[in-house]
């Protein structure tokens, strides 16, 4: 167990590395880099080619791209000083630069932002697990049935239109035209607890049901095949009661594939919800990160999609322990 | 788990004993055959395959289904169909009634018709969708059964480039290729329209393997310790014949899954990036109309209804068809 | 500065960023009715207001004026606001409308009279200013009494310092220094602000408590340009880059909080003094403005209840639709802007004047307009659909213009029979001229615009090549003869706002060999001339000599062709009052009027 851990998260720093030097190589050698842009930006599209150089200069974009990045991730681990313009920067660690569009502090920024990806990918991955899986486990015990197909399809009805338009109209018709939901906000849960839930509650509504779909359907199809297992059947000739083989024999089993979506979905959600964030507007991750890569604001890139990296990773040792409890037969090695 | 009766696996006997007459039917066929007789005697699914069916149609000869119903994608001018003093139409939806040139209405703004604009959408929506979910589900099958079953220095391997795929950020990856494919490509607008495409569907495909590859990988390393594969191995069965013959069709569950989800979520898709602006142009699609129509919700709801509700129907029908089909498959389902 | 600002993708093939600023002189559109009318831009986006070097403060009381509410603005994308609130680098509808009005005073100022239009007034000066005789030498003084926020007093140094700042090209590329401080100062060229180039700079001094500015260019219009805020006060320990982040407040406003590009929360000054300050009012206990706003929310926001206390400066054609269907009109209001739409035909690769003459009439407007998602006649109008706006260079109201309604006289309409008889007569066939152009293919709009813009011009007997750009701004290829593109299209454009009521901010810059946004390299050594003659000519002889030359260079060369003046759509919640478009910045809520009723 152990030396498994250790190997998953040696493999795994592995590739929050790799991760971070692509996106920092698309960025640099991209066709427009992010000095032009933000030269272009700056003077209105008059960016002269003395005015890029300058600007390359300032940027660093000048020195080879491996001391720039070498820099970058030297930031991580001890304070740095940045020039910017006329001003000197002390970025503490973790530094993770300064925005090319405001020079503020990324990991200050970061620190904002985050809490409210967090509690978007809290209420959202709960209703996952609890729409989801109990619609599936209700529909895998009445296979067959009208009431299976009912209930697979109007899951499937909801989430088979984009995502945007799903939340777009729910955000129009349920607070705005009707006000059947309270206005959507984000307050801190430690400043106001009842504030944040029913400021988030619409938008964790639409989030869950729309993503509960998949944990439907694979639960409802691993609860199928699980039920007919052997050991399930051995468990219902003992006498068992159906519902103790349904929950402890056949759901086990079951939360098998369900786990894999689980941890992945979890990872994209701490990354941040783009269109969530854009049409509720709440000042999360995601909508910082695309925002950045329009603008080419590459230390706001690099931070997002670091975030991104480490969730995934993380989530990915999680999984394959929860793997080993669930299913005893699985050997982690 | 189509398995012939001769395998040394006791997983798929049925646990209550065919009739003398059903065993006489059923060792005649072939496992193939059970699953298609089967799926024939489901009514879901033979609607819902007629469903399936009649999309598919409208998109291989959305040509000729223009040509039939007499509508054209061609642009028209638009003060022909459109009231300047509010962009809705002159004649049919939503404001007058029905328009029998024009079934589906025309479009707010232009006056394109809506239904060959529709028929085309499905066209290019459901080509997208098919060959994003085909690839990536074969990579990710293959991958995942590889790297499930094997073990080790493999595993290893293609885990490390599933996680790096999966960590790279989908939307900074296509965000930043759009432009560099436009910049290369500018200024031969022909080849721009096909390499765009191609690029959209290689995008989905590059970022969509990895949970397929994910799911396989995770129920191989769970039925690589069950009996049946024991015993291939005991026996002495070749490994390309343990993945095909004994995992592979244990697998059919997640993997039509997967795909019959994976295909609406290209669809959906395809129509989130258009409203980022980087999802396919110089052509019709679902998602495209979907992004222009959204703002006409209130004013000219039928205009985005035609495509939501086309994209609704496709993938219920393909779903329900997909669990029907891993149903008919299954020797343990009894009917 | 810009009208919008896209970055990623323009909203539309028409809707282009403009760049440039602001300052207009009175408009005289009727405030008082809300009615989203059409005639307001017939009357014109500008009318060069009176002067009033009278007037003091306090403002004048508004009618039934109310203090108390937050407002909310959202300015929906493309319009990503400030990325800077620094004094010298503001130039851009949107954040000189917040700046100038709320934050920032500078010499002279706009105000809305009591009959609606906008004079010019004193604001931190005690006058207009006091030029010598051929305006190589302005004199302003200083009043007492005004504060920053912090409660120390403004110094005329400080003044001073802030004007010296608009020579920094450098640190405010964006800002109007390099176009007005640089040129005609004395030794304004070789100044390059107090960062670089040291405090010491004669075109700038301080007497007691006068400013004293020399121009080696007269400069008649100091006295306009002072409205801007670059030609205001900056504390003399200011940065170059960070002041912009969190400015100093001489208003009746002060920042609590400000995201760049994103949020700014905006709450009362108490170190500002109504009695000094004649333009601005504290009415609304906080403002909070949000950019790059999504556009259909922001629509449906305002014209809900929950939009009570809401502003929105730029309404989408679909809401106005619903607004005019629902019959709330009264809360939206149609706002002219004093800035022109071109496509500029490349004047070396199509150097015929039958064929660019004939382009205009081969140019499909009100279908290009409608595919483009623009309101027809309201968002975007010209001759076509109201012939008192003509087709010309200038936009309406400016003074010294006349419509200008083609090479003969009578007007233009989409007409192919024309467009094909003029190609004939430069000896094309129909199909034999092929033009080309590139649009934003990124939005479903942005295609269908170019559509019907090749179905015009093929009906006009042309053959078409167009070119999809998803890549970013037309302007990346408009201004870039190096880009691929650029060498394979003949057709180019610009969309352009006046700085002030004078076409001195418009003519050279369309049509003046070398300038930057004349994309189609328009370059006739008579007509550059003739710009030169003008400039130099006594003030009250140049608005007409600017009109004659817009004329003749129309009808002789056909530059550019008109493809619509804009007016942009403010929606506004019931509870507000007094919103006023604010000409004076180039078409903005006026933040100076607004309140809210209980």
């Amino acid at each position: 167990m152990f030396s498994f851990l250790v190997k998953r998260v040696l493999a795994g720093s592995l590739i929050v590395v790799m991760v971070s030097i692509l996106v920092y190589a698309l960025f640099w050698y991209g066709p427009k880099s992010p000095a032009l842009e933000l030269c272009r930006r700056d003077t209105n599209n008059r960016c002269t080619d003395a005015k890029l150089v300058d600007y390359e200069q300032k940027l660093g974009y000048d020195n080879p791209i491996y001391s720039e990045y070498g820099k970058w991730a030297k930031g991580l681990v001890s304070e740095r000083k940045i020039e910017f313009g006329t001003t000197e920067y002390v970025c503490a660690a973790p530094c993770l630069g300064l925005s090319y569009r405001d020079r503020s502090q990324v990991t200050e920024q970061l620190k904002d932002r985050f809490p409210v990806t967090l509690s978007l990918a809290l209420g959202a991955s709960t209703l996952y697990l609890l729409i989801g899986v109990s619609t599936g486990v209700l529909a895998a015990r009445r296979r067959g049935t009208l009431a299976d197909k009912v209930l697979v399809a109007s899951t499937l009805v909801f989430s088979s239109l984009p995502y945007y338009l799903v939340a777009l109209l729910s955000f129009l018709l349920l607070t705005l035209s009707t006000s059947a939901f309270p206005e959507v906000q984000y307050v801190s849960f430690f400043d106001n607890p009842a504030s944040w839930f029913s400021g988030l509650l619409l938008v964790w509504l639409v989030m869950g049901l729309y993503g509960a779909t998949a944990y439907t359907r694979y639960s409802r199809g691993a609860m199928v095949e699980a039920l007919s297992e052997d050991y399930v059947r051995t468990a219902k000739a003992k006498g068992l009661r159906s519902r103790t083989v349904v929950f402890k024999h056949g759901l086990r089993s079951a939360l098998v594939p369900v786990v894999t979506i689980f941890g992945l979905d979890v990872a994209f959600l701490l990354s941040g919800t783009v269109f969530t964030e854009a049409i509720f507007d709440l000042e999360g991750i995601g909508k910082w990160g695309v925002e950045a890569t329009y603008i080419k604001d590459l230390p706001v890139v690099q931070a997002t999609s670091l975030i991104l990296a480490v969730s995934v990773v993380v989530m990915n040792v999680i999984v394959d322990i929860v793997y080993s409890v669930l299913d005893p037969r699985v050997r982690l090695s | 788990m189509a398995l012939p009766a001769t395998e040394l696996v006791g997983h798929d006997e049925q646990s209550a004993p065919p009739s003398e007459g059903e065993r006489r039917a059923i060792a005649g066929r072939s496992p193939l055959r059970i699953a298609f007789d089967r799926l024939r005697k489901d009514p879901i699914a033979v609607v819902c395959f007629i469903v399936v069916l009649f999309f598919v149609l409208i998109a291989i000869f959305a040509d000729q289904w223009c040509d039939l119903l007499g509508v054209s994608t061609e642009t028209v001018r638009a003060s022909d169909f459109i009231d300047f003093s509010n962009q809705l139409p002159k004649k049919g939806p939503p404001n007058h009634g029905f328009d029998p040139e024009h079934p589906f209405g025309v479009a707010p703004g232009t006056g394109t018709d809506n239904l060959a604009v529709w028929i085309k959408g499905c066209q290019t929506s459901m080509f997208l969708a098919t060959m994003a979910a085909v690839l990536s589900t074969i990579i990710g099958v293959t991958l995942g059964l590889i790297a499930g079953f094997l073990g080790g220095i493999v595993d290893s391997i293609i885990s490390f480039a599933t996680d790096l795929f999966l960590t790279f950020p989908f939307l900074v990856g296509a965000l930043a290729i759009a432009p560099i494919l436009n910049e290369r490509f500018a200024t031969d607008p022909e080849k721009l329209r096909t390499v765009s495409f191609w690029a959209l569907i290689a995008i989905l495909t590059f970022f969509g393997w990895m949970g397929v590859a994910r799911l396989v990988r995770g129920e191989v390393i769970s039925l690589r310790e069950r009996e049946f594969v024991k015993a291939a191995r005991v026996i002495g069965a070749p490994t390309r014949r343990i993945l095909v013959k004994e995992m592979l069709p244990n697998l059919i569950a997640p993997i039509v899954i997967s795909f019959s989800l994976g295909l609406p979520a290209y669809v959906a898709a395809e129509a989130g990036l258009s409203y980022l602006g980087i999802g396919v142009f110089q052509r019709e699609s679902w998602g495209r109309t979907i992004a222009a129509a959204t703002n006409w919700w209130e004013l000219y709801p039928q205009y985005l209804l035609a495509p939501v509700i086309g994209i609704a129907i496709l993938v219920v029908a393909l779903n329900l068809l997909g669990d029907a089909i891993r149903d008919a498959f299954d020797p343990k389902t009894r009917r | 500065m810009k009208r919008t600002k896209a970055f990623a993708a323009g909203i539309s093939a028409t809707a282009l960023a403009l760049t440039l600023a602001a300052c207009g002189g009175g408009g005289d559109d009727d405030t008082s009715s809300n009615s989203a009318n059409n005639d307001d831009l017939s009357k014109g986006a500008t009318t060069s207001g009176g002067k009033n070097p009278d007037a003091v403060g306090p403002a004048p009381e508004l009618e039934g004026q109310q203090e108390g509410g937050e407002l909310t603005v959202l300015a929906p994308d493309p319009d990503d606001g400030p990325a800077l609130l620094d004094p010298a680098a503001l130039w851009s509808v949107t954040d000189n409308g917040i700046a100038q009005d709320l934050l920032f005073r500078s010499l002279t100022t706009f105000r809305q009279g009591e009959d609606g239009s906008y004079e010019l007034v004193p604001d931190l000066a005690t006058d207009l200013g006091t030029p010598n005789e051929d305006f190589t030498e302005w004199r302003f003084t200083l009043k007492d009494g005004i504060k920053w926020e912090t409660g120390d007093p403004v110094t005329a140094e400080e003044v001073a310092f802030g004007i010296k700042r608009s020579f920094d090209g450098d640190a405010f590329a964006t800002g109007p220094g390099t176009s007005y401080s640089k040129p005609y100062f004395e030794g304004g060229e070789d100044y390059n602000g107090p960062y670089a180039s040291g405090d010491d700079f004669p075109g700038v001094t301080v007497e007691g408590n006068d400013i004293v500015m020399k121009f080696s260019t007269p400069f008649p219009e100091m006295d306009y340009y002072s409205i801007f805020p670059a030609i205001g006060p900056v504390p003399l320990d200011a940065k170059a880059a960070d002041y912009g982040l969190n400015p100093l407040s001489t208003g009746p406003y002060k920042v609590e909080r400000f995201v760049p590009n994103q949020e700014l929360v905006l709450v009362p000054n108490d170190q500002w003094d109504p009695a000094t300050d004649p333009a601005r009012r504290q009415l609304v206990d906080k403002y909070t403005f949000k950019f790059d706003f999504n556009p259909q929310i922001a629509g449906e926001t305002v014209l809900s209840d929950a939009g009570a206390t809401t502003v929105v400066t730029a309404l989408q054609s679909t809401d106005y639709n619903k607004a005019q269907q629902d019959g709330l009109t009264d809360q939206i209001l149609v706002g002219p802007q004093p800035c022109t739409g071109f496509v500029m035909p490349n004047f070396d690769k199509i150097p015929e004047v039958e064929v660019r003459r004939a382009l205009a009439y081969a140019y499909d407007y009100e279908n290009i307009w409608s595919a483009a998602g623009e309101v027809v006649g309201v968002t975007l109008a010209n001759g076509v659909t109201d012939p008192d706006l003509g087709f010309g260079l200038l936009p309406p109201g400016m003074a010294g213009r006349t419509p200008f309604q083609g090479f003969d006289g009578e007007g233009i309409s989409f007409d192919p029979d024309k467009s094909k008889e003029l190609l004939a007569e430069a000896g094309f066939e129909p199909g034999e001229y092929e033009v080309s152009f590139v649009y934003d293919a990124s939005t479903p709009e942005g295609e269908a615009a170019a559509e019907q813009r090749q179905r015009g011009y093929e009906e006009g007997g042309f053959a078409v090549k167009k070119y999809p750009y998803t890549a970013g701004s037309l302007y990346d290829v408009w201004t870039d003869p190096e880009n691929a593109l650029y060498k394979k299209i003949n057709l180019l454009g610009t969309a352009w706002c006046q700085d002030w009521p004078s076409a001195s901010t418009f003519m050279p810059v369309i049509i003046g060999t070398g300038s930057a946004y004349n994309t189609g390299n328009f370059s006739v050594p008579e007509v550059d001339a003739e710009i030169e003659r003008i400039k130099l000519l006594p003030v009250d002889e140049q608005a007409d000599a600017w009109g004659a030359l817009e004329q003749s260079a129309m009808t002789d060369y056909q530059p550019v062709i008109n493809t619509g003046y804009y007016q942009n759509i403010f929606g506004f919640g019931t509870s507000i009052q007094g919103l006023a478009n604010d000409t004076s910045v180039g078409g903005a809520p006026d933040y100076r009027t607004i309140f809210i009723s209980e």
